[in-house]
């Protein structure tokens, strides 16, 4: 089946994310975008995962559910797991590797996890867009052993990705590669290039997505039609 | 030395902050983390990392300014934050290395 996907939103959970991207309001708003799967993709926190599954089943929303890790160098990463309890675990352990200092929410942002009804149950307390202290070429080894696909974020943007964070983008597995501006053809050969969303408001949704041929929204059949997209 | 009296010829005050805020050493980094980790309070931070981000680690950890380097302009919103927090931001044409060795310089380190 050809599907539309965003693999790249935030909610309300991260600091620099709007308050109204509760789980319904970004299930709601990529449905009426006509996007077939959406992806959870908080900075190194998971809780708000439980209510993103549950906006997902009731609206009937095909869903992965993931994070965006910070690494030791800033550069940021995308896991995106197709079961629920795995990304927990996985976004526990992340979080264990942030700084270990609270937030300040007038400086960075609120940080509430919420249930699926939008009532906050309490606020993540450590600062959750900042470097957890994983580096880079050991967060995408850990992501695929955790079973996940691993997707640098934003890789030719200044702010946060690999190419300007690192000097290059290093040689390694990733499942496809996430760009906001033109297509180097060098990276394209190597790895399939996805574009998402990066939604951090609600009017964000959909601005960017990618099309792809898949059979099923799993972590195996996703990695299968990611390699369809390569530039032959 | 204070903020409103830091002139060197390759730097340019594009946010002011009002009061006496006192510079009394400079921090040269552009890892947030690592920022967070080792500047001391009154420090100017010296960066290439032009958002608004900057400005709240900046505030956080008590900074008494922000310099730009190698001429990167500060986003609309990196200054809004920065006239909230009263944080002086100024852009250097020069490269962290000489800013820092201007401002060591100034501060007579």
């Amino acid at each position: 089946m050809k599907a539309r996907i965003d693999f790249h939103i935030h909610s309300c959970l991260s600091p620099c994310a709007a308050l109204e991207m509760s789980p319904r309001i970004i299930v709601a708003r990529s449905m009426a975008a006509g996007i077939d799967c959406i992806a959870l993709t908080d900075h190194s926190c998971t809780e708000n995962l439980p209510a993103f599954h549950q906006a997902c089943v009731e609206a009937g929303m095909n869903c992965l559910y993931g994070l965006e890790v910070s690494t030791a160098e800033e550069v940021h990463v995308l896991s995106l797991f197709d079961d629920l309890h795995r990304a927990l675990n996985f976004g526990q352990m992340i979080y264990s590797h942030l700084p270990d200092r609270p937030t300040n929410p007038k400086l960075f942002g609120e940080q509430p996890v919420v249930n699926v009804d939008e009532e906050v149950l309490h606020f993540a307390e450590k600062l959750l867009n900042i470097g957890t202290d994983i580096s880079f070429f050991d967060l995408v080894p850990m992501i695929l052993e955790a079973g996940a696909l691993c997707i640098p974020s934003h890789i030719d943007r200044e702010v946060c990705g690999a190419i300007s964070h690192l000097g290059f983008l290093p040689d390694l597995p990733y499942d496809a590669v996430e760009v906001v501006g033109g297509i180097d053809p060098e990276i394209a050969c190597r790895w399939p290039i996805i574009r998402f969303s990066d939604a951090h408001y609600p009017e964000h949704i959909a601005r960017r997505f990618t099309e792809i041929e898949t059979e099923a929204f799993t972590v195996p059949a996703l990695r299968e039609a990611f390699h369809h997209l390569l530039l032959k | 030395m204070k903020t409103s009296e830091l002139a060197l010829p390759t730097l340019k005050c594009v946010q002011p902050a009002s009061g006496n805020i006192e510079i009394t050493g400079g921090y040269t980094s552009d890892l947030l983390s690592d920022v967070m980790a080792h500047l001391k309070e009154g420090d100017a931070l010296i960066t290439i990392q032009a958002h608004k981000n900057t400005v709240a680690v900046a505030s956080l950890m008590g900074a008494s300014a922000v310099i730009l380097c190698h001429g990167r302009m500060a986003s609309s919103d990196m200054l809004e934050v920065a006239g909230k927090e009263n944080i002086a931001i100024f852009i250097s044409s020069g490269s962290q290395y000489e800013t820092t060795v201007s401002l060591a310089k100034t501060l007579g380190k």
